[in-house]
Parts: structure tokens; sequence; C-alpha cells
């Protein structure tokens, strides 16, 4: 059993899919994990794949302050995740609204009202480093044991 | 065939197969000239508030009373990492990056100064601006309570039925006109400017 478990965290740990959703953002963050796509800082190396697709993936990274038409629709990917999932807060927006959090906006954050966010990686936009090292540790701390914490 | 056998050499050398299984980007460490949020040096901060004012991030920056002293603090969530609170401290509280290197060797500076206007439709020539700003109280304790002056020193009088701003520059910003202003016909705004200074060749 144990020797199963193990198989199956260092696995997981090297296969994690990665599905992005931008809730209204000005953009900068979506350029930031497109540049975790590119050779120079190449996240496939660590087993980080890329999907458009919520129902593949594990990870959902949420970008931008909530405007009101995403409200219901963010809540329908979340649920059409397979569990073990985990959301990761991209950005200033999702915590905060940042620059758009001002009077006359249209936007509801924080992200974490609408959907459980696991880790928050702040910065306007920040860097791909420190997108791919939030995903590297927040994703082995949810699928770990994965099926005995269920049980 | 000679070439068959060539590509199959070519593939087994140890130090091919070793690069094509295990091959890695070096891990990526952040430049030393990356603009991270701002940290507090050992400068003592006075409570002057420029960088809250420059700051574009709603609550990026806050600076707070502890125990006796100002202490400037960052909020991750909100702060955009610009730098301008850097910039305009004139005492190099914060620091980030080569910022207050770059601003020392061009000798570039942020100018401020407040800006007063006053919407002629709006005002009702009642001269409540005049009467409650305290630096007119100063300089001339005989003001009128129309708002009306005989001194050239304060910084706006009724003149001829209607407000003029003759010391601009005398300002503090407290804002005191505006909350007085039953029309709110008077603003103060706060102008900041970059200013380089001449460097002798």
């Amino acid at each position: 059993m144990s020797i199963l478990q193990d198989i199956k965290n260092a696995v997981r740990s090297r296969s994690i899919h990665v599905s992005y959703v931008d809730v209204g953002s000005c953009n900068g963050c979506d350029i930031e994990v497109l540049a975790c796509l590119a050779p120079r800082y190449d996240i496939e190396q660590y087993g980080i794949y890329v999907h458009n697709n919520p129902r593949e993936a594990d990870v959902l990274l949420v970008i931008g302050s909530v405007t009101p038409q995403w409200v219901d629709k963010l809540r329908n990917i979340w649920d059409k995740i397979p569990e073990p999932k985990v959301a990761v807060a991209i950005g200033n927006c999702p915590i905060s609204g940042c620059v758009y959090n001002r009077r006359g906006s249209l936007i509801n954050p924080p992200v974490s009202k609408y959907i459980p966010i696991a880790a928050q990686v702040p910065g306007c936009p920040p860097r791909p480093t420190e997108i791919l090292s939030a995903i590297l540790s927040v994703a082995p701390l949810i699928f770990k044991d994965y099926e005995e914490s269920k049980s | 065939m000679r070439s068959i056998v060539y590509y199959i050499r070519e593939f087994l050398r140890p130090e091919w197969l070793k690069k094509f299984f295990f091959a890695k980007t070096a891990p990526l460490v952040t430049p030393s000239y990356f603009k991270d949020y701002p940290t507090l040096t050992d400068k003592e901060c006075t409570g002057c508030f420029s960088c809250m004012m420059i700051c574009p991030a709603p609550g990026g920056i806050e600076v707070l009373r502890r125990k006796d002293q100002w202490v400037p603090e960052i909020y991750p969530g909100h702060c955009i990492r610009c730098g301008l609170c850097v910039e305009a401290c004139t005492e190099g509280v914060l620091t980030s990056g080569r910022i207050l290197d770059v601003t020392r060797r061009d000798g570039t500076a942020l100018r401020s100064w407040y800006h007063l206007e006053v919407d002629d439709a709006l005002c009702m020539r009642c001269g409540n601006c005049c009467v409650s700003c305290p630096i007119n109280k100063q300089e001339d304790p005989q003001l009128g309570s129309t708002g009306t002056s005989s001194s050239d020193e304060v910084i706006m009088r009724i003149e001829g039925g209607r407000v003029r701003i003759l010391h601009e520059e005398k300002c503090t910003g407290c804002k005191t006109c505006e909350t007085h202003c039953p029309n709110g016909a008077i603003r103060v705004a706060r102008m900041v400017e970059g200013a380089h200074e001449e460097v002798e060749a």
C-alpha cells in the first residue's frame, strides 16, 4: 500500500496539469504565464503541462480581478476540474483588485469569495520564477497522499 | 549505409544521451537590479507621507506610527512594485533594486507642490476659503470676515468680488479650504514633477 502510494506521490509531483483562466485583468499576468512556457523558463521541464481545458487540469491559475460576468462562470470552471484540485491566484488582482480597485470600477475582488484559493502570488505582474515556484510548492502539498487524506 | 551507422554511433554517445534525458534550464536567479518590494534602510522616517501620496496602487503603502517612530509598511497584495515611493522619499528610507543608485547618479528627484484652483462658475464669493485657511490667519491676523485682506502675503483673498490666489507656494495641502467651501468650488491638487539637476561635465 505504502509503496504504491509512494509511486503515486512521485508520479504526481512530476506531472502537474495546469489550466489558467483570466477573469478580467490587464493581460500582464497572462504574458508572465506565457513566459513560463517559453524556453527561458520552460515550465515543462518540471513536469507542468498547460491545458486550456479545466477537465484535464489539477491546478487552476486564476488571473485578474473578478468582473460581474465571471462570477458564475468561474464557479462553473472550478466545478469542472476533477479532484484533487487546487487554485492559485496569480498577481495582485485576485487578491486585492490592484489598481482597478477604485470607485466606479466593475470588479468584485478577492477571488477567494468564489472559489477556495490555496496559494497567492502577489506582484503586478509576478515574475515567472515566482509563479513556477508557487505551483511547484503548492501542488505536492495538496496531491500528496490524496487517497488517504480523503477517507 | 555508412550514414546510418554514423547516426547510430552519434546518438549512442554517453554525453549526448545524458544531455538528451537530463537537460535542464539552469536555475534562474533574481538579478540584483530587480525592483522587488521596497525594503527599509536604516534611515529614519520623518512621517511626511510623500510615499503614500505618490503611490498609484490603492492601499499599497502605509506609514504607521510604531511606538515613537514612523514606519512605512508595504502591502504585497496591493503594491505593484513601481518604485515611485522609493524615488519620492527625500530621506532614503526605502530601497528597491538599484533605484537609489540611479537617482543619485543621475541627480533626479521628484518635486511636489500644491496647486489651488477655483471654479468661477461654482464660486459664490463667500470668502470661507480665505477665512478658514490657517496660513492666511498666520500671515494676516486682520483678515476680514468676508475674506478681504490688505496684506499681499496671504495665499488667497477676495479681490473685486472674486477669489484671487496670490501665493500658491505657501499652501501646505491641509485642504481646510476644500472642506469649508459650501459649493466645492476650490480644489487643492498635489502636483509632482520630475526634476533633473544639471551635472557638471
